[in-house]
C-alpha cells in the first residue's frame, strides 16, 4: 500500500540520519552508568548515613549478624523469583511454599521422628514436584501464571494448615546438626553462606550458560526466542521446577532459624522477595532481573528498613517501606521498558 | 441514472504533499451512482492518501469534495462513507452481532443495552443487503475469511450509507471466496450503492467494475470505462510506458544442483507448491502483500506445520515432524518479515541479539558460552556490515531498523545455515543498509547457500533474485527467471494471472 511505503520511507530518513550523525552514545553511557550501579551507590550511601546517625548500633556485629541472618531467607526466596521472573512469568506460589517446608521440616522430625536430612529429602522432592505442576499449569495448560501459582500456593497453604491442623509445631528436641545449620560460625552467619553459594551457582547459569541466555532471551521476545530455535516451554518449565527448589531450600532454612512450625508463615515473605527481585532488575543489568541487583536489593531494604527501625519506627513501618519500594521498583522498570520500546519503534532523529 | 443527478462523489484538484513527496497531485475522481468505480496503481501511487482524505484522517492541501453534489469537507465521525479496509478489524472474541454493534451502536432499552434488538440488527442489516444472515450470536472468530470480509462490509454499511470504499478487500481470500464477495457487491451495485474498489488483482475487475481510474505518482493517468480496457491497457497506464519483459542487465544464472526441494507442499490455505533452489541461486517468492504466501517459507522452517508434501535438503527429507531447533540444525534459517515482534530482542545486547540461542552449543545448555568467540565473531560481524555504533554491548533499542536488521540476518549467519529464508529482509530500512544487506545475501548465495526471499517488494525481488515465482491463490501462477525478470514482468504477473500471459517467458 502507497501508505506504507511513504511512513516507510519517512523512517528511512530518519534512520539515515541517525546512522549519519554519531550515535548518541555519550548520554547513554553516562545514563548507564548511573543505572548499572545506582543500587551500589543508594546501599553505601544507606551505610553511611545510618552508620552517622546510630554509630554504635547500627553497624554492630549483632545488629549486621541479625539481619545476615533473617535476611538470608528473603534472598533465597528472591533468587528463587528471579528464575520464573526472567522469562516474564510469575511464581506467586514461593512464600506459600515457603511456608509449607518450613512446617514440614520441624513437623516431620517431631511428630514423624524422621531424621532432619530425610525430612528435607522428602520436602525437596515435593518441592520439584510443585514446581512441575506450576510449570505444567503454564506452558502445557497455557494458564496465565499468576493464576496458576496463585492457586497452587494456595493449595500449598491448604496443605500447611491441614498437616499443623493449623497449630504451630514447637520444635522439641531437634537435633543439633539442624538447628546449628543457620548458626553463626567463626564469626559467619550460616544462611549467608548459603545465600553467597547458592548465588555463585545462579550466577554462573545466568550470565555464563547457554539457559540463562535463553531464559533471557524468552523475556525479552518469546515469538523470536520460538524462531531462533530455543525450546520455550522446556525452559519456562525448569525455572518453575527450580524456583520451587530453592522455595523449599529456603523453607528448610527458615525452619531451622525459627525452631518452630508456624502454618502462617510465608505469604509474608512473597512481597519483600518481589519487590527485591524487581528492584534488582534496575541496577546492574538494567531491565533484567539478575543476581547481584537480586542480592543488593535484600541488602539495601533489609539495612535502610533496620536504620529506619533504630531512628525508632514502629514495626508497622515496613509495610510501607515493602509496599512502597514494589511499586517504585516495578514503576521504574515499567518506564525503563516504555523508553526502551519508544526508542526502538519510533524513528531515530539524531 | 437520472441526468440531473448529480454523481454519488465528485473529487477535483485534491493535492496532498508530505514534507516534500507529492502525494496527490491534481486529482479528479468521480464515482457515479450505482457504479462500482475501481482504482489501480502502484504501490506510492497515492490511492492511500485519497482513501484516508476521503475518510477526513488526512486534510488535502488543496482540491474539493462533493458528495451527493454537496462540498464537504470530510470528518472522520460525520464522513456518510462506508471504510472496509484490508484488515478489517473485527474482534474475533466478541459475537457476530456485537461486532455490528460496535459500528452501528448498541439499541438501548432504559439505558441498558438491548440484546433482542441487538441481534435484530444483524438481522436486518444482513437481509437490506440481500445476504442470508449468520446466527448473530455466533463468535467472529468461527467464520471463515471470506464471511468475515462480507462481515466487514455489512458492519459497514449498517451506518446507513450508500458509498462503500473497499481497500484490497480480497487480498486474503481464497477464490471461490472471493468470488461470493463479487456477488455480494454486484447486488449492493444494485440496490443503488456506489462503491470505490481498490484492488492489485486487475483480473477482478473484469466483470466487476464500471470504470477504471489508474493512479501513477500522485496523479491520474486515466479513467475509462472497462468495456474500452484490456488488462495489458491497465498495466500500460500503471507503469507509464509500454510492458518491458526483458531484463537487458542480465547476470549469468549459474545453475548448481538443487539443494532445497519442495514437492507438492500444503500449508493452512497454500499449495500444493513444487519447486526447487540450486545452490548458489537466489529464488524469489513474490504475491500480494496479505494473500498468506509467507506461510511456504515458515513450513519449510518448521513454524507452521505442512498438511501435505515433502521437503528434502540436499537430497535428505526434512520431516514434517521436525522442530525449528532440528531444522536450524540441519543448516535452515528463517529471517520473519516482522523485525519488531519476531527478531528483536529488546533490551538485550547487539552479542546477545546475534547469540540468542549460542550455536556452539546447542543442545548442552550446560557448557559455558564462549565469549571470546561470541566476541570475535560479533565483532567481525560488525565490521563486515558496517553496523552502527560499532560496539557489541549495546543495546539492540539503539539501533536504526536497518542496522537492526544486519545484526537479524547476521544472527543466522553465524549458525553457518545452507537455506536461507527471508521474508521482506529490507522493509522499512534505509537505503545504505539495503545495499548491504543484498550485498551480504549475494555473497551467502555465491559461497553456495540456497536463499529463498518471501517478498512483496517487486523491485527487490528483481534486483536481487535470479528466478522468481509468482504465487496467486495459495499457488505458483508464473516463473520468471532470468531476462524476463524485471520489474514490469513482476507487476504484469502478479496483477493479472490471465492465461495469455501465463505463456510468457
Amino acid at each position: 500500500m502507497s501508505e506504507r511505503k511513504l511512513s516507510n520511507s519517512a523512517l528511512n530518513e530518519g534512520a539515515t540520519r541517525a546512522t549519519a550523525a554519531p550515535p548518541r552514545s555519550t548520554m547513554h553511557i553516562l545514563s548507564n552508568i548511573v543505572a548499572i550501579y545506582g543500587l551500589l551507590v543508594v546501599f553505601i550511601f544507606v551505610l553511611i548515613v545510618f552508620g552517622a546517625l546510630r554509630p554504635h548500633s547500627f553497624l554492630s556485629v549483632s545488629n549486621v549478624n541479625s539481619i545476615m541472618v533473617s535476611q538470608s531467607v528473603t534472598a533465597m526466596l528472591a533468587l528463587a523469583e528471579m528464575l520464573p521472573l526472567a522469562t516474564k512469568q510469575f511464581d506467586l506460589s514461593v512464600g506459600y511454599h515457603l511456608g509449607m517446608a518450613q512446617i514440614l521440616i520441624i513437623g516431620l522430625q517431631v511428630q514423624q521422628g524422621l531424621s532432619w536430612p530425610v525430612a528435607a529429602g522428602m520436602i525437596l522432592t515435593l518441592s520439584v514436584l510443585v514446581g512441575f505442576l506450576n510449570g505444567a499449569l503454564v506452558t502445557w495448560l497455557k494458564i496465565d501464571s499468576f493464576i496458576a501459582t496463585m492457586g497452587v500456593g494456595t493449595l500449598l497453604y491448604g496443605i500447611s494448615n491441614w498437616y499443623s491442623n493449623g497449630e504451630q509445631i514447637v520444635g522439641m528436641s531437634l537435633s543439633e546438626s539442624f538447628t546449628n545449620m543457620t548458626g553463626i560460625v567463626h564469626g559467619l552467619p550460616l544462611p549467608a553462606l548459603y545465600v553467597a553459594v547458592l548465588a555463585f551457582i545462579l550466577w554462573i547459569v545466568m550470565e555464563r550458560l547457554p539457559v540463562g541466555r535463553h531464559l533471557y532471551v524468552i523475556g525479552s521476545n518469546v515469538r523470536a526466542a520460538e524462531l531462533t530455535g530455543i525450546r520455550v516451554s522446556n525452559h519456562i518449565m525448569g525455572a518453575f521446577v527450580a524456583s520451587g527448589f530453592i522455595s523449599g531450600i529456603a523453607g528448610i532454612v527458615l525452619g531451622s532459624i525459627l525452631q518452630t512450625g508456624t502454618p502462617s508463615v510465608g505469604p509474608e515473605y512473597l512481597l519483600p522477595a518481589f519487590a527485591a527481585t524487581l528492584l534488582g532488575a534496575t541496577s546492574i543489568r538494567p531491565g533484567r532481573v539478575n543476581v547481584i541487583g537480586t542480592l543488593l536489593s535484600v541488602l539495601v531494604l533489609a539495612f535502610s528498613f533496620s536504620g529506619v527501625q533504630q531512628l525508632g519506627a514502629p514495626f508497622f513501618v515496613q509495610y510501607f517501606f515493602n509496599g512502597g519500594i514494589l511499586i517504585v521498583a516495578v514503576g521504574l522498570s515499567v518506564y525503563a521498558a516504555r523508553r526502551r520500546q519508544r526508542a526502538a519503534t519510533t524513528p531515530k532523529t539524531a | 441514472m437520472a441526468p440531473t443527478a448529480p454523481p454519488a462523489v465528485a473529487i477535483a484538484g485534491l493535492s496532498k504533499s508530505f514534507q516534500s513527496t507529492r502525494a496527490l497531485d491534481r486529482v479528479d475522481l468521480t464515482i457515479g451512482r450505482g457504479e462500482i468505480h475501481a482504482l489501480v496503481g502502484e504501490n506510492g501511487a497515492g490511492k492511500s492518501t485519497l482513501i484516508k482524505i476521503l475518510a477526513g484522517l488526512v486534510q488535502p492541501d488543496a482540491g474539493e469534495i462533493r458528495i451527493h453534489g454537496k462540498p464537504v469537507e470530510p470528518h472522520p465521525d460525520t464522513v456518510p462513507i462506508a471504510f472496509v479496509h484490508q484488515d478489517i478489524g473485527l474482534v474475533d472474541d466478541l459475537s457476530i452481532g456485537e461486532n455490528v454493534a460496535l459500528i452501528a451502536g448498541y439499541p438501548r432499552s432504559w439505558g441498558m443495552i438491548a440484546w433482542t434488538d441487538v441481534w435484530a440488527q444483524t438481522q436486518q442489516t444482513y437481509a437490506a443487503m440481500g445476504v442470508e444472515p449468520p446466527d448473530p450470536r455466533a463468535l467472529v472468530g468461527t467464520l471463515s475469511a471470506a464471511s468475515k470480509a462480507v462481515l466487514g462490509i455489512v458492519r459497514a454499511l449498517s451506518r446507513k450509507v450508500d458509498i462503500v470504499v473497499l481497500d484490497e478487500p480480497t487480498a486474503s481470500l481464497p477464490g471461490p471466496d472471493a468470488q461470493h464477495l463479487f456477488d455480494i457487491l454486484k447486488r449492493l451495485k444494485a440496490s443503488g450503492t456506489s462503491i470505490l474498489y481498490v484492488s492489485h488483482r486487475l483480473n477482478e475487475l473484469f466483470g466487476l467494475a464500471d470504470t477504471v481510474t489508474v493512479f501513477r505518482d500522485g496523479r491520474r493517468v486515466s479513467a475509462r470505462a472497462i468495456g474500452d480496457l484490456t488488462p495489458d491497457d491497465i498495466v500500460r497506464d500503471m507503469l507509464g510506458r509500454e510492458l518491458e519483459l526483458h531484463n537487458h542487465a542480465l547476470s549469468p544464472v549459474a545453475v548448481g544442483k538443487p539443494l532445497l526441494e519442495v514437492k507438492g507442499l500444503c500449508v493452512g490455505d497454500q499449495g500444493p507448491l513444487s519447486f526447487s533452489i540450486a545452490a548458489g541461486e537466489i529464488l524469489g517468492l513474490i504475491g500480494l502483500r496479505g494473500a498468506g504466501y509467507e506461510a511456504v517459507g515458515r513450513a519449510i522452517f518448521g513454524v507452521t506445520r505442512q498438511s501435505a508434501g515433502t521437503v528434502h535438503l540436499a537430497g535428505v527429507e526434512v520431516e514434517p515432524g521436525l522442530s525449528i531447533s532440528d531444522r536450524i540444525a540441519r543448516g535452515i534459517a528463517l529471517l520473519a518479515g516482522d523485525r519488531l515482534r519476531e527478531s528483536a530482542l529488546t533490551g538485550m545486547s547487539l552479542r546477545e541479539n546475534l547469540f540468542p540461542n549460542p550455536p556452539s552449543d546447542r543442545g548442552r545448555l550446560w557448557r559455558g558460552v564462549d565469549r571470546q568467540h561470541e566476541d570475535r565473531a560479533t565483532r567481525g560481524i560488525l565490521d563486515r556490515f558496517d553496523v552502527r555504533p560499532r560496539n557489541g554491548a549495546a543495546l539492540i533499542d539503539w539501533l536504526s531498523g536497518g542496522n537492526q536488521q544486519k545484526i537479524f540476518v547476521g544472527r543466522w549467519l553465524v549458525t553457518g545455515a545452507k537455506v536461507y529464508i527471508m521474508e521482506e529482509p529490507t522493509a522499512g530500512v534505509d537505503i545504505g543498509a539495503k545495499g548491504v544487506i543484498h550485498t551480504i545475501l549475494k555473497g551467502l548465495a555465491a559461497d553456495g547457500a540456497a536463499i529463498l526471499v518471501v517478498s512483496s517488494d517487486f523491485e527487490e525481488v528483481a534486483s536481487l533474485c535470479e528466478r522468481a515465482l509468482i504465487i496467486g491463490r495459495g499457488t505458483i501462477t508464473g516463473e520468471l527467471a532470468g531476462a524476463s525478470l524485471t520489474l514490469d514482468g513482476l507487476i504484469a504477473r502478479s496483477s493479472l494471472s490471465a492465461p495469455a500471459l501465463e505463456q510468457v517467458q
